[in-house]
């Protein structure tokens, strides 16, 4: 066990599987850093620093520094893997994704299928997503509500550097194509990590805490949020069971549904706007296959529906926070 | 020219399967049998005969929606094509693709692809992997006068540039981007190698309707290419026979246009002429191979007609490997 | 100023369309605390006790001790605080009885046929603007639960009022007090099942258990160890019936026995019973139900087999299985048989449903289902409801016949006595002692004749006398 801030995390098992596996290679801006400048190579060791050193220890042909193409970036993940590597393209911003779209959602999703099941497309693309840094509208939003409704797309979001490590493994490991999302708030954020090499199986929720009043489904940043709802929550004796979905797809239904059937009542904590998001698709779905065990409607704690704005008054009113997941959960309570 | 009898047979029988395959397809499809748009490649066999006869099944190639022509010059299943266009459970795709999207990884082609110009950035991709590879391999991404004003194409070779990926940038000019004439929609539509250039690359241009000069030029090309030099791209100046899509009425064609395009620009005539008279080969040895090619499209259409549909439960297979 | 609520006849069970206020527990003008007992409530089948949700003060007793009031009616008036008379006369008077508050979508009455309305209609404190921001259907519902809208925050775009918002605001304060209090933990105490992949309620219930998931295979979603494998590890729970002999459970069942006792004392005295009587050999079938539960390893008690036989001599002969309602008699097609159980609370007769397509071990599971339930005093209206014909057997005491009273509105009651070894002459002339159960029909003579009922006893003993005829053909 060792503590370690998720981008260490990160950086340790994109090491750890690149040492493991000759065909893993990387691409993205800046994954060096300085490139072609006065400073050289290395002159800021990877944006979010979780690339640092790779390139020294793998080189050129496997850890490829690119120029700001992310069409280019991902279609050539995408090409190098249908050629048999096993690509890590990294999105400095979840936001660009609009700008590769394409290779992603008509590309990337589609190969497999379309190819008759002939062809594997084992890219892991790692974006990094969601607000809290007075980022500004375009470099902020969630973006995986949008990303799991695509079919042939896995989508995973890491809430701790643990689970970012098991989860990244699998996914470099899988040899679907993955978004790996990993939270720009997040990558300071310490936690216990175990040693040795384990991969998390994607489809399987964590249980954060454990209660019979309410049920709490969340994932990546809110996690947290709703860790701390649910301990202030535990002081006046009303416990909830928290659930981190982990991956939105394959989506961890048995324990949502579990969960739900014991407390009667859920709460959904997303990130990202209502409309048609993982929050609003989740309720759906306890609505739809748990509505005999629901005692009282699915409450739905998200941004507004709004781009996420700059100030840090208005960030911090569009962000869902504790006090706004414990009204939640009290007004689950209050229905009659 | 350096080709052998063998060498010289296989090309022309490439292309003449092609020619057979598409024309027999325009028949087909006029009966209302296939479902969904195909294109077809017909008029443009040199070009991909003659860029793919330098390739083996570890080079790879990156196609486009007109893409029959790129699938049999590499070397992807006749019949297995036909039964995949005519949407069949044995199809080389069990009927999930469709004419558009045709892959055979094993064989070095990495799909056709509907999204104009999608297919540069992949290239790129599987010319990176030919690089960590070190075994000199190649990867081509075909596009044409409509693709190369695709942004995905600019920064497809950009980053070919400055990563020194193998990668072959080839630009079909058949003069007709769906509906539209390059000279309107493309700047520069007299040198569209030119912009291969522009980004630091070495461009070669040929004669598309020409299976020797595109041959020829290529080996140049393959040469510069495989010894590490970077990316490279060649224009080839050549002519659809067919519409944009089947079912395009092509009223947008010249006078005329269609008869002399035939005439004067096909490219299995041209062979046939160059070959006879300098004594390579004779009419009777073409003719025989296109007997059997006609053949092998009788029996592919027959075999596609028959063969089993695709089940309902199909549907939700393959979209994972494992979910 | 307090908030007034009304207190109003509960609705139980889907039948229910009236009740009897038996007594009120609780004095007018008296605060009482929550779980505090309220009023006995009578139905036709139990007495109920109504607990407060939470605590308050009852400001105004409405309906009187045994009066008799439709489900809905106005009983009482609860305050969180004292009320004075300005305020409860004010409440009392824009008090709308609704259909009792059953989920405002689900148990909605059907829409009555449309009648002319009065041109003048009473102009009630609570109606609601033409213009007012709200659904229909919310606006019929406020009207019908004398809900006030004008107060109410909606929840729809720009603040339309919804069915929902009505339907919440129409009902008492919610029991959220009943959750919280003291500081709990939500501590994930089986972390250290983290190790393995299964589903955080299979590991829940592992940890509850101690069950090591090292030996379980997984059949959930993706081969995970899912809550079905977990328990099939675990062992059923110990027999948790208090042991007899101890000290006496003092349960206040004085209003359930007084239900009985009226009930009983009614039907005695208003059907014009007869009595039948017959003797059945039983070595066969209990031959039978020796093997049967051997073969099947289940435990059919010699009544199950009996239910079972009177469920086919019902079928056989229809005329008894029936109810008598006033002057019209209601003939059954299918058998739904009560039998009688002794219980601490007193004697129950649940239904055990569609009897002639349950094979004798159904019989015996459901019987004992239902027993266990009566047991626990958890027989619902459901279980209790129906059934044309009750069995009532009396023979475990060794009682060799009895006359039972008929329990209305069924036609007939069957007595069963104790299994007796009698000296009977064979088929050949010789002798054979023979094991024989007595049987008592008593019929309401208002629906069965005398030969109705002896064609029944006749069925009933054919049948347990070739007891192979008890199990399902083919």
């Amino acid at each position: 066990m060792a503590q370690m801030m998720m981008r260490e995390a990160i950086l340790e098992t994109i090491r750890a599987e690149m040492r493991r596996d000759p065909k893993v290679m990387m691409l993205g801006e800046d994954l060096v850093g300085g490139m072609g400048t006065a400073g050289g190579p290395e002159a800021i060791g990877g944006i979010w620093s979780t690339s640092t050193g790779l390139w020294e220890e793998f080189g050129s042909n496997r850890v490829v520094d690119t120029p700001i193409s992310e069409s280019a970036i991902i279609g050539s993940a995408a090409g190098a893997a249908l050629a048999g590597k096993r690509p890590i393209a990294e999105l400095m911003f979840a936001d660009f994704v609009g700008v590769c779209m394409d290779q992603i959602w008509n590309q990337i999703a589609k190969f497999r299928y379309m190819f008759g099941g002939k062809s594997k497309c084992p890219v892991t693309i790692r974006l990094v997503y969601g607000a809290g840094f007075n980022a500004a509208p375009q470099h902020s939003q969630a973006v995986y509500s949008m990303l799991t409704s695509m079919p042939g797309l896995k989508v995973v979001l890491p809430s701790t550097p643990a689970d970012a490590k098991g989860l990244l493994t699998q996914a470099i490991r899988d040899d679907d194509p993955v978004l790996f999302f990993e939270h720009k708030a997040l990558y300071g954020v310490k936690g216990e990590v175990p040693d040795g090499d384990y991969a998390i199986p994607f489809g399987h929720a964590r249980q954060v805490r454990s209660g019979e009043h309410v049920t709490i489904v969340t994932c990546g940043m809110m996690v947290s949020v709703c860790e701390r709802a649910a301990d202030s929550l535990a002081q006046e004796g009303i416990s909830c069971d928290v659930l981190d979905m982990r991956t939105t797809s394959p989506l961890d239904e048995e324990a949502i549904l579990d969960s739900v059937e014991m407390t009667g009542r859920v709460v959904l904590v997303d990130e990202s706007p209502p409309r048609c998001s993982v929050a609003s698709d989740v309720a759906a779905m306890i609505a739809n296959k748990a509505f005999a065990a629901l005692k009282a409607p699915p409450q739905l704690v998200t941004a507004p529906h709004s781009p996420v704005p700059f100030a840090r008054e208005l960030e911090s009113a569009y962000l869902p926070s504790p006090p706004k997941v414990i009204d939640a959960v009290r007004a689950a309570l209050a229905y009659r | 020219m350096q080709l052998s009898r063998d060498q010289l047979l296989q090309a022309y029988r490439r292309m003449a399967t092609i020619r057979a395959f598409e024309e027999r397809l325009h028949d087909e499809i006029a009966k209302g049998e296939i479902a969904g748009f195909t294109h077809l490649y017909a008029g443009q066999e040199a070009a991909a005969v003659g860029i793919c006869e330098h390739l083996a099944d570890d080079d790879f190639i990156v196609s486009t929606h007109r893409g029959h022509g790129h699938c049999l010059a590499k070397g992807v299943d006749v019949k297995g094509m036909m039964q995949e266009i005519y949407g069949r459970a044995t199809g080389t795709c069990k009927g999930k693709g469709g004419s558009m999207h045709i892959a055979d990884v094993d064989k070095g082609m990495l799909g056709a692809n509907g999204i104009v110009g999608a297919g540069a950035p992949q290239a790129v991709g599987a010319a990176l992997s030919c690089k960590m590879d070190g075994q000199g391999k190649v990867a081509i991404a075909f596009s044409g006068d409509g693709a190369c004003n695709q942004g995905t194409t600019f920064e497809a070779m950009n980053m070919a540039v400055v990563t020194k990926a193998p990668c072959i940038f080839v630009f079909e000019n058949n003069h007709y981007s769906e509906h539209t004439g390059p000279a309107y929609a493309t700047a520069t539509s007299t040198d569209i190698a030119g912009r291969a250039e522009a980004f630091g690359m070495k461009a070669w241009r040929a004669n598309g309707c020409d299976f020797f000069d595109t041959y020829d030029t290529m080996r140049e090309l393959l040469d510069y290419v495989r010894a590490g030099n970077g990316p490279a791209a060649i224009e080839l100046d050549t002519e659809r026979f067919y519409g944009h899509f089947e079912g395009d009425p092509q009223r947008y064609r010249g006078e005329g246009e269609l008869d002399r395009i035939r005439a004067e620009r096909d490219c299995l005539l041209a062979f046939r002429k160059k070959v006879t008279e300098a004594k390579l080969l004779e009419d009777g040895d073409l003719d025989a191979v296109d007997a059997e090619t006609s053949a092998l499209i009788d029996a592919a259409v027959d075999e596609a007609r028959t063969a089993p549909p695709p089940t309902p439960d199909m549907v939700l297979q393959d979209v994972y490997i494992s979910y | 100023m307090a908030a007034l609520k009304p207190f109003a006849m509960p609705k139980w069970g889907i039948e229910m369309t009236e009740g009897t206020v038996a007594e009120w527990m609780v004095q007018e003008g008296a605060a009482y605390e929550k779980g505090a007992l309220l009023t006995l409530i009578e139905t036709d089948k139990i007495t109920n006790e109504v607990e407060a949700e939470s605590p308050g003060i009852l400001v105004r007793i409405v309906a009187g001790a045994g009066e008799t009031l439709p489900v809905g009616a106005l009983l009482a008036v609860m305050a969180d605080g004292p009320a004075d008379a300005t305020e409860i006369e004010a409440f009392l008077a824009t008090f709308k009885p609704a259909d009792a508050l059953g989920s405002a979508g689900r148990d909605a009455p059907k829409p009555a046929a449309p009648e002319a309305k009065p041109v003048a209609a009473a102009p009630a404190a609570s109606s609601i603007p033409a213009d007012a921001n709200i659904s229909p259907a919310a606006r019929k519902l406020a009207e019908e639960r004398g809900v006030d809208v004008a107060g109410l925050a909606g929840s729809g775009k720009s603040g339309r009022i919804s069915l929902q918002d009505v339907d919440q605001a129409s009902r008492p304060a919610a029991a959220a007090a009943a959750i919280g209090g003291t500081p709990v933990s939500v501590a994930v105490d089986f972390a250290v099942l983290d190790g393995f992949y299964a589903s955080p309620l299979a590991k829940r219930i592992a940890h509850q258990n101690g069950i090591d998931l090292a030996g379980v295979t997984g059949t959930g979603p993706r081969g995970r160890i899912s809550k079905a494998d977990v328990l099939a590890k675990v062992q059923p729970a110990a027999n948790s019936n208090a042991p007899a002999g101890a000290a006496p459970r003092v349960v206040p069942m004085d209003k359930v026995r007084k239900v009985i006792a009226r009930r009983l004392t009614e039907a005695k005295q208003s059907i014009p019973h007869f009595y039948l009587r017959a003797e059945a050999k039983v070595d066969a079938l209990i031959e039978m139900r020796r093997q049967a539960n051997l073969f099947l390893g289940g435990k059919a008690s010699i009544n199950d087999f009996l239910v079972r036989a009177v469920a086919l001599a019902l079928i056989e002969v229809p005329d008894c299985n029936v109810q008598v309602h006033g002057d019209a008699i209601h003939y059954f097609s299918t058998a739904d048989v009560s039998v009688a159980m002794a219980t601490d609370r007193g004697l129950v007769t649940p239904v055990v449903r569609g009897a002639e397509r349950l094979a004798p071990h159904d019989i015996a599971r459901a019987s004992k289902a239902l027993l266990a339930k009566a047991q626990a005093g958890r027989l619902s209206y459901e279980d209790m409801d129906g059934g044309s014909f009750t069995v009532s057997n009396l023979g475990m005491f060794g009682i060799d016949e009895f006359d039972a009273i008929i329990n209305p509105p069924q036609g007939a009651i069957l007595a069963v006595g104790t299994t007796r070894r009698v000296w009977g002459e064979q088929a050949d002339g010789s002798g054979a002692f023979e094991s024989r159960i007595a049987f008592t029909l008593s019929c309401d003579h208002r629906a069965i004749d005398g030969a109705v009922g002896a064609r029944f006893l006749a069925a009933l003993k054919a049948l347990i006398e070739a007891p192979e005829r008890l199990f399902p053909q083919g």
